[in-house]
């Protein structure tokens, strides 16, 4: 990876932008210039009018409904000027877009209203009230009727109270409820008309000739009233339908304008600059460095200087991490990347993780018929999977695989042959070989925690840190110990003084770089120490799980099988049916837990910081919405 | 709330209350020149930066709320959250701030950046939730998107502002008056130790509120005692409903005064204008909330009661600040923030009258 600095005219700012998305490998890099002369950010017009343009867009976009994506073409440059006339033509745009959505507004809120307005009628039919008295406003009383949002009510009930009137609340719907205010006319009703306005009061007129109508009559006219509603829905709709066909061809055109100046608004953040001159950073792979050079001089059209360098060692944790791009690998990179991107420089640990995750699943689930179902239902799911969708099929070949070895399937060991023996024959040998696999597992992550420390030029880290080589120093110690108690007896000379010595080291260390009383770094360091014996003891007893697991299939299996002896024909079919189902659903969902817990735990925290980030170069999004 | 968690939440409210401004302090402060306060309260670089006056005001405006916010992020992290919720509500007002000011400006077609200009930012827990609502381009947008959201309500009353007459005054009322419903309802829902407390905290600033409003509806807008009432929110302590209903059928200012109930009453009992009215007001709403702070056993009672006292401090060294980049004279900026203006018996009066 290589950190390049490009130096250029600030209007050619557009064109370098496109020409730096058209190549796929360029990562801004955001940190603010050393130079403080450098302070200016030329690109803020530019990116302020892309918002503005962007949010009309997608506002006209949401209400017309255009899901269509604008037809690629040749990738031209989009200067502030183009930019600028597009949000222009886009407000206009808007604005005609905004009529339509507050008439469909404005049908939504006529059509609540004639609801309630039935409710109400429909209430006071039940009442026995007669509607024409209340229409017919008297010399002397006045007359309300209609909606307040009900949190109001109490408020009105004081207000009006005041202004010599009467509030009777008689029916609530939803948030609103249906008030009848009535008082004396008089020089008072403007009080009133003020506080109803301030109050959200929705007047709720009594239709005409409400005295002269039956029901069915007055339901005829209601039903009237939504037909008309619907028919004029109807006609905005085609409306908007036929606004949106006679503007199609022009969203689409902004839309692939948009795209093609989304690049130097993402680049927004990395430019600085000083008058006309503008300055760019970031980092690309050294692979792509002439490629990035020949694209800029055949876009830029002013004289442009282009500086590459090496990454600092204090830059290296900024350094991005280009991703793992094998299709199959892919569901295990995403995996590893839900506990960290590799930093720059250090081994990606996906395919360790890959095959190491394969065998250890495999290991725990050996079984050919539940490994042929998990793979045959990863496939089938294939398309709701994706990706992930290999990642099953992998899990479910490399437990077939076992299960040969073990000669299982479905829990039925004599079925098959195995090739090498069921985990029930000789649980200590499996036992045994699980211990092995941890040893090698620990030992191999430990070597490449060394290894990664040291390429990212952390040579004391790769000596003295958790997992560094003394660490690994004092585990080959207490295994050749461990080893001599279980044959002779004695941990021996040479393991002890191994692991003493480099117990002590680390006792030094730690003791040098603690702050604090002498009584309280004595009790750290000694923790700290008696901690590091523990943790390896407990990590490599941790893989004998990897056997438990095995024994623990092969066991599930015999309990199902006894119960379904136990049972007639139609409770043996049941209980095998149900009793797999069983031992894939929720052994093959613990088994899984336990190999990710093993990776993360025992694998990831000795070789791989996970504080990286990953490149995610400048491109041109075409066929996506921008 | 367990009691551990009152113990630190009491230890943290005890230590931050030593930042508040006593008489002395807040006097000694009023004589100093605009440079020395600014180094004090470490804002030379907005006093010596090359802005308008009004760019500088609003500067030191946003820092000082940034300040207060601050302490309000401190506090609630012991909470549980019901208490959480009470003192977030009460810092939300800084999101209506925006709200109106969205509103206002949209209402008289101002320009996006001179809205923007005015709108406070504030901490991604406070923000008004939609971004929708910047980006919209007229009014009618605006209450629409409005009327989708927790503001339906007002929405939906703004919009007949809009059409009837375009007067901003009562959407801003509306929002006002809800914001401390809400508020009053928040508190009403605690029970045990806490309740009476808060009770007392938020009565006292609901009278404080419903006198300022009483009269400013009455008497400076010549409202009806009908749409005077509706625009209150009846405090839970002196001025309850009924109380309320009384008072906005008085037809001077003396007699409004005058059948405030104690020790309102005895407080108001010279008070000539509404400006005097105003300060004594504060004052005892400050002397109530101080009284909290100091007795209360309380932590949710006694960090919103900080919070209260924090906010008139920082609203004092606001109008300090202010006046000088305003180039006021500073015998105009001492008459209006006078730490002695009510006596020393007060405590934090002067403060108060300065919020």
């Amino acid at each position: 990876m290589q950190h390049v600095r490009l130096m250029l005219m600030t209007e050619d700012l557009p064109r370098a932008s496109l020409a730096l998305a058209e190549t796929g490998q360029f990562h801004p890099d955001t940190r603010p210039p050393e130079e403080p002369a450098l302070s200016n950010l030329p690109g803020h017009d530019y990116r302020e009018t892309f918002v503005q343009a962007r949010s009309r867009l997608d506002k006209i976009v949401r209400i017309a409904e255009l899901e269509d994506s604008p037809i690629l073409g040749q990738a031209q440059v989009i200067d502030h000027q183009v930019l600028d006339a597009l949000n222009q033509k886009l407000g206009t745009l808007w604005e005609d877009a905004s009529h339509l959505e507050e008439d469909f507004r404005g049908l939504d809120e006529e059509e609540r209203v004639l609801r309630e307005q039935e409710a109400a009628l429909e209430n006071f039919a039940n009442l026995k009230v007669d509607l024409g008295v209340l229409k017919r406003k008297t010399r002397f009383l006045d007359f309300y009727i209609g909606l307040v949002p009900r949190e109001n009510v109490s408020r009105l009930e004081g207000a009006v109270a005041l202004a010599g009137h009467l509030l009777l609340n008689y029916l609530q719907r939803d948030n609103h409820a249906h008030v009848v205010i009535i008082g004396p006319c008089g020089e008072r009703e403007n009080q009133l008309a003020s506080v109803l306005s301030s109050a959200g009061f929705q007047a709720l007129p009594i239709p005409d000739g409400i005295t002269d109508k039956t029901t069915e009559e007055l339901e005829a006219d209601f039903r009237a009233r939504h037909q008309a509603l619907e028919a004029r829905r109807a006609a905005l709709e085609q409306q908007l339908t036929d606004w949106r066909d006679k503007h199609r061809e022009q969203l689409l055109d902004a839309r692939r304008v948009l795209l093609l100046a989304e690049p130097l608004v993402t680049l927004d953040p990395s430019i600085h600059g000083v008058k006309s001159l503008a300055v760019l950073c970031g980092w690309v792979p050294t692979r792509a460095i002439d490629r990035l050079r020949k694209s800029l001089n055949a876009h830029l059209q002013l004289p442009f200087a282009l500086e590459t360098r090496r990454p600092t060692a204090a830059e290296r944790p900024l350094v991005p991490t280009v991703p793992t791009h094998n299709q199959v690998l892919a569901p295990f990179s995403t995996l590893v990347k839900q506990y960290g991107i590799p930093q720059y420089g250090e081994i990606d640990p996906t395919p360790l993780f890959a095959v190491t995750f394969l065998l250890m699943f495999g290991m725990m689930f050996g079984d050919v018929g539940h490994g042929a179902v998990i793979a045959l239902a990863a496939y089938l799911a294939r398309n709701k999977l994706k990706s992930f969708a290999a990642f099953g099929i992998a899990a479910g070949v490399s437990s077939m695989l076992f299960g040969f070895v073990f000669g299982s399937i479905f829990g039925v060991e004599h079925w098959l042959p195995a090739l090498w023996m069921p985990p029930l024959e000789d649980p200590i040998t499996m036992l045994k070989v699980a211990l092995v696999w941890g040893i090698v597992f620990i030992i191999a992550a430990c070597s490449l925690g060394i290894y990664n420390r040291i390429a990212v030029g952390n040579i004391q880290g790769a000596l003295l840190a958790p997992h560094g080589l003394v660490n690994l120093l004092f585990y080959f110690g207490f295994l050749a110990g461990g080893w001599n108690l279980a044959s002779s007896g004695g941990f021996g000379l040479w393991p002890g003084l191994i692991v003493l010595g480099s117990l002590a080291t680390l006792a030094v260390h730690q003791w040098r770089h603690l702050s604090g009383p002498v009584g309280e770094k004595i009790l750290v360091v000694f923790i700290e120490t008696l901690d590091t014996v523990i943790v390896y003891l407990s990590n490599t007893l941790s893989f004998l799980r990897v056997s438990a697991f095995s024994l623990n299939h092969a066991a599930l299996a015999i309990a199902i099988f006894t119960l379904a002896d136990m049972l007639g024909a139609f409770g043996t079919i049941v209980t095998l049916i149900l009793g797999n189902l069983f031992i894939l659903v929720l052994e093959g969902g613990i088994v899984m837990i336990q190999v990710m817990r093993l990776q993360y735990y025992e694998g990831f925290s000795r070789y791989f910081s996970g504080d990286g980030h990953e490149f995610a170069p400048l491109r041109l999004r075409f066929g996506e919405s921008p | 709330m367990s009691a551990a968690a009152h113990a630190y939440l009491n230890t943290r409210v005890s230590v931050m209350s030593t930042r508040l401004l006593d008489p002395e302090r807040a006097k000694a402060l009023l004589e100093l020149g605009l440079p020395e306060l600014a180094e004090q309260l470490e804002l030379q670089s907005v006093i010596e930066d090359q802005l308008s006056a009004h760019a500088k005001v609003r500067a030191v405006e946003q820092a000082l709320i940034a300040t207060l916010l601050a302490d309000v992020a401190v506090l609630i992290r012991p909470m549980n959250p019901a208490e959480r919720a009470l003192l977030l509500s009460w810092a939300r007002r800084y999101a209506l701030f925006n709200l109106k000011t969205l509103i206002r400006g949209k209402l008289y077609d101002l320009d996006p950046t001179t809205i923007r200009n005015d709108l406070y930012d504030l901490p991604p827990g406070l923000r008004l939730a939609r971004d929708e609502l910047f980006r919209t381009e007229n009014v009618l947008e605006l209450l629409r998107v409005l009327e989708r959201g927790p503001f339906s309500l007002l929405a939906r009353q703004a919009r007949e502002v809009y059409e009837q007459k375009r007067e901003p005054f009562a959407l801003e009322a509306a929002i006002d008056q809800q914001y401390y419903s809400d508020l009053v309802r928040q508190t009403m829902r605690f029970q045990g130790d806490s309740l009476q407390p808060l009770r007392r905290l938020m009565g006292a600033l609901l009278d404080r509120i419903d006198v300022m409003w009483m009269l400013r509806f009455r008497f400076a807008y010549g409202f009806s005692p009908s749409e005077t009432f509706y625009q209150l929110v009846p405090s839970p302590r002196l001025l309850h409903r009924e109380r309320l209903l009384d008072l906005v059928n008085r037809e001077t200012l003396r007699q409004l005064l005058d059948a405030l109930p104690e020790p309102l009453a005895a407080r108001m009992a010279d008070a000539e204008d509404v400006l005097e009215v105003q300060r004594r007001a504060a004052a005892h709403q400050a002397e109530e909330t101080r009284r909290i702070l100091t007795q209360s056993a309380s932590g949710v009672a006694r960090a919103l009661a900080y919070l209260m006292l924090r906010e008139m401090d920082l609203m004092l060294l606001f109008a300090l600040l202010q006046g000088g980049l305003l180039g006021l004279p500073p015998d105009v900026i001492k008459s209006a923030v006078d730490p002695h203006a009510f006596g020393a018996a007060n405590g934090g009066g002067a403060l108060a009258a300065a919020a």
